[in-house]
C-alpha cells in the first residue's frame, strides 16, 4: 500500500466580498505520497495559494470560506479538528515557505531565537535544548552557527530564505509546503536554494508541495505536476506526462509562451486574452474563451476529467470519445 | 557620424554612502547601433538599472561620456536635455506604481504629448492618444479607466504607449515583463518586437531573466558588482561564454525540459558589498576557477574574437573558453 501523505478532496473555497463572491477553489483533488513532490502551477489568481493556505488552515475567515472538501493529512481530517488541535499540526506536521524571505521574518529578533521558537513550541526540551537544536539547523542550511545572534537585516535575500527553511524544517515535517520560495531569489542563489531544498528533502524523507508558475522549477524539483486554471486542476500527471504528452490546451499554451533558451528565434505564442472574472465564472469550460480548440460544448459544459494513465488527467471536452486527440503545438 | 545610436565610454556612477563610495556603475562602455537591442543582465545589484538610468541623465554620471547621435549628452544644458527626452525614453519594471492612480488611461497617455507641445489642438491630440492606444493593443473602451482597474499586462501596455507618445527613437526598457505572469509576459514581448520593427526603435533591455533576454536582443552585456564582465553577440554569448560568472549563469537557469544538456555550476557565496571594492577582480572570491592574479589586480575588458568581449585574467588567453 502507498503511503498518502496528503490527500485532499473535492475542496471549494469562496471568498464572499462586498464586489461579490470570488470562487477561487473549485473542486480540487490533490494526493501527494511519501516523498514525493508535487508542483502545483499557475497564473497569478488560479488558487493557488489559497489551496496552499487551506492546508494550514489559514484561510482568513471572512472572507474566505471552505464550502466543501476534505483535507487529510497523515490521516487526520484536518477540517474536523478544533483549533487548538490544529496549532499541534501547524509547524510539526505540515510548515510553509512563502515567497518573499525579506518580510517573512521579524526584523526584531535574532535568527537563532526565531528558529528555536518553533522547536520549543513543539518539542519537549529545554530552552538550551532548543537553542543547540536551532544551531544544527542554521548549520544544516549552510549558514555558520556563529551567526545565530544576527538579525535578519544583516542577512542576504538567499540567506534570508535558508533561515525561513531551517525554521520551517526544524520539527522535520512530513509535509512542506514551498510557496514560490525562489521567485524572489537572483538566478544563481535560486539554484544554491532549490539545491538546498532537494537535498534536504530526501535526507528528512518530506513531501513537497511546490507552488510556483516556472516551469523550469517544476522540471527540476517536481515528480508529479498539477496545473491549475481558475480554481480547478486542468491538467495533473508526473514530470514526463506533463512534460512530453501534453494534454490541455492551457499547458500547451504555458509552454509556448516561455522562451526557449536553446533556440533564439523561436516565435513566441502567448496565450490570447486573460483569465476570466473570478467573481463570474463562465458556465462551461473556465478556459475556453482563449482556447484555440474550442468546440460548441466547452461554452456550457464543464469538462470531466478524462484518464490517459493511472496518474495522467486532463479536464478537456476535446479527449470526451476521442482520447487520441492530438495538440498541434501552436502551429496554425 | 557614428554608426552607432548611442556609445557609451567609461561611464563611472558612484554614491555616497556613510560606509564609503558605492560603485554602483564602474568604467562601463558599450555601443548600440540603430534598431537594434542591447540586452543588460545581471542579478539584483549589479548596477544595470542604474545604468539606465545614468544613460538618460535621469541620474547624474559621476564620469564618463555618454553620446547619442554623437553628441556627448553629458554637456547638454537642461532645456536642450529635455528637447532630446522626446526621442528617449524609459519603461519601468512595475506597471503598478509607476502609473499615476488618479489619472485615466487616455490622460497618462496624453500627458507627455501636452507637456511637450507636440500636438496643441486638442482633438488632434485625443486623436493621437487613440492611435497610440491601437498601436499598443489597448482596446479603446478603456480610455476612461483607471489604471487600478486593470490588470499588469494591460498597465504595462499604457507604459508602453505613454514611452512612444513622442518622437521616440531609443527605449530603456527596465524589466518590463518582470512582474508579468508567462501568458502575458509573452503578449509584451511580441508586442514590444513588433513595435521595433515598425517604428525602427532601438532599445537597452535590462533583465534579470536569461531566457528572455536571449530571445529579445542582438547583443548581451553582462554586469557584475558595476562592472561589464562579458559582452557578446546573443547566440556567441550563449554558446561559447567565456567568463565563468556567465557560464555559472547560463547554467543555473531553469529550464523547462527533461532533457537537460548543461550540468549546473553552483556559486559558492553570494554578490559581494559594492562599498569600495578592492582593485581585483570582483568576482574572485566567488569564481571555481580563481588563479593569484585574481586576487591581485583587475581583468581588462578586452576583444577575445570579433565582437566578443570579456574580463577575466584565466580565459581570455583560451579562445575557445574550455579550461581543465
Amino acid at each position: 500500500m502507498r503511503n498518502k501523505v496528503l490527500e485532499i478532496k473535492n475542496l471549494k473555497i469562496r471568498y464572499v466580498t462586498d464586489d461579490g463572491i470570488v470562487e477561487a477553489v473549485n473542486g480540487i483533488d490533490m494526493l501527494i505520497e511519501k516523498g514525493r513532490t508535487l508542483g502545483l502551477v499557475g497564473e497569478t489568481g488560479a488558487g493557488k495559494t489559497t489551496t496552499a493556505m487551506s492546508i494550514l488552515r489559514l484561510i482568513p475567515d471572512p472572507p474566505g470560506e471552505i464550502i466543501s472538501g476534505d483535507i487529510i493529512l497523515d490521516n487526520i481530517k484536518l477540517l474536523e479538528i478544533s483549533e487548538n488541535e490544529m496549532e499541534t499540526i501547524r509547524g510539526r506536521l505540515v510548515s510553509m515557505i512563502f515567497q518573499d524571505p525579506m518580510t517573512a521574518l521579524n526584523p526584531s529578533i535574532c535568527v537563532g531565537e526565531q528558529i528555536s521558537e518553533a522547536i520549543s513550541i513543539h518539542q519537549d526540551v529545554t530552552k538550551e535544548g532548543a537553542k543547540e537544536k536551532a544551531r544544527e539547523m542554521l548549520e544544516i542550511v549552510g549558514i555558520p552557527g556563529s551567526r545565530m545572534e544576527e538579525y535578519p537585516h544583516q542577512f542576504s535575500g538567499g540567506m534570508k530564505q535558508r533561515v525561513i527553511i531551517a525554521i520551517a524544517l526544524s520539527c522535520s515535517p512530513k509535509l512542506l509546503i514551498a510557496d514560490e520560495p525562489t521567485t524572489a531569489l537572483d538566478v544563481t542563489i535560486q539554484a544554491q536554494v532549490l539545491e538546498l531544498m532537494k537535498e534536504l528533502k530526501e535526507k528528512l524523507e518530506m513531501s513537497m508541495l511546490m507552488i510556483t508558475h516556472d516551469l523550469g522549477v517544476v522540471a527540476e524539483v517536481c515528480d508529479d505536476v498539477a496545473i491549475m486554471y481558475a480554481g480547478r486542476i486542468v491538467e495533473q500527471g508526473n514530470l514526463e506526462e506533463i512534460f512530453k504528452y501534453t494534454k490541455h490546451p492551457y499547458t500547451e499554451g504555458l509552454f509556448n509562451s516561455i522562451p526557449n533558451i536553446d533556440d533564439r528565434k523561436a516565435e513566441l505564442i502567448p496565450i490570447r486574452g486573460l483569465m476570466s472574472d473570478p467573481y463570474n465564472l463562465p458556465d462551461g469550460c473556465s478556459f475556453c474563451d482563449r482556447c484555440d480548440y474550442a468546440l460548441d460544448i466547452c461554452q456550457t459544459e464543464k469538462p470531466k476529467k478524462i484518464y490517459f494513465s493511472g496518474t495522467h488527467f486532463s479536464e478537456c471536452h476535446l479527449y470526451s470519445g476521442n482520447s487520441d486527440f492530438q495538440l498541434n503545438c501552436g502551429k496554425k | 557620424m557614428s554608426e552607432f545610436l548611442l556609445e557609451v565610454k567609461n561611464l563611472k556612477k558612484y554614491f555616497d554612502t556613510p560606509k564609503g563610495k558605492l560603485h554602483a556603475v564602474d568604467d562601463v562602455s558599450f555601443s548600440i547601433k540603430e534598431g537594434k537591442t542591447l540586452g543588460l543582465v545581471g542579478e539584483s545589484g549589479c548596477g544595470k538599472s542604474t545604468a539606465g538610468r545614468v544613460i538618460l541623465r535621469l541620474l547624474e554620471a559621476t564620469n564618463g561620456e555618454i553620446f547619442y547621435k554623437g553628441k556627448n549628452i553629458r554637456e547638454l544644458k537642461k532645456n536642450k536635455m529635455r528637447e532630446l527626452r522626446k526621442e528617449m525614453q524609459i519603461i519601468f519594471q512595475d506597471p503598478f506604481s509607476s502609473l499615476d492612480p488618479r489619472m485615466t488611461v487616455s490622460e497618462i497617455i496624453e500627458e507627455p504629448i501636452k507637456l511637450n507641445k507636440i500636438i496643441n489642438d486638442k482633438e488632434k491630440r485625443f486623436e493621437r492618444v487613440l492611435e497610440l492606444m491601437d498601436l499598443v493593443g489597448l482596446s479603446r473602451r478603456l480610455m476612461n479607466t483607471y489604471p487600478h482597474e486593470l490588470d499588469g499586462g494591460r498597465r504595462q501596455r499604457i507604459g508602453i504607449a505613454r514611452a512612444l507618445s513622442l518622437d521616440t527613437k531609443f527605449i530603456v526598457c527596465d524589466e518590463p515583463v518582470s512582474a508579468l505572469d508567462v501568458s502575458i509576459q509573452a503578449q509584451i514581448l511580441n508586442l514590444m518586437k513588433e513595435l521595433q520593427q515598425k517604428l525602427g526603435l532601438t532599445y537597452i533591455f535590462i533583465t534579470h531573466d536569461l531566457s528572455v533576454v536571449n530571445h529579445f536582443s542582438d547583443d548581451i552585456a553582462v554586469m557584475y558588482l558595476g562592472k561589464l564582465i562579458e559582452k557578446a553577440p546573443a547566440e556567441e554569448l550563449f554558446s561559447n561564454p567565456i567568463h565563468p560568472y556567465t557560464k555559472a549563469l547560463l547554467s543555473a537557469i531553469p529550464r523547462p525540459t527533461l532533457d537537460r544538456k548543461v550540468d549546473k555550476i553552483i556559486l559558492k557565496g553570494e554578490i559581494t558589498s559594492p562599498i569600495n571594492p578592492k582593485d581585483n577582480c570582483r568576482f574572485a572570491n566567488r569564481c571555481n576557477y580563481v588563479q593569484d592574479i585574481c586576487k591581485q589586480t583587475e581583468p581588462e575588458f578586452k576583444e577575445i574574437s570579433p565582437g566578443h568581449f570579456s574580463a577575466c585574467h584565466v580565459f581570455s588567453d583560451h579562445l575557445s573558453g574550455e579550461f581543465e
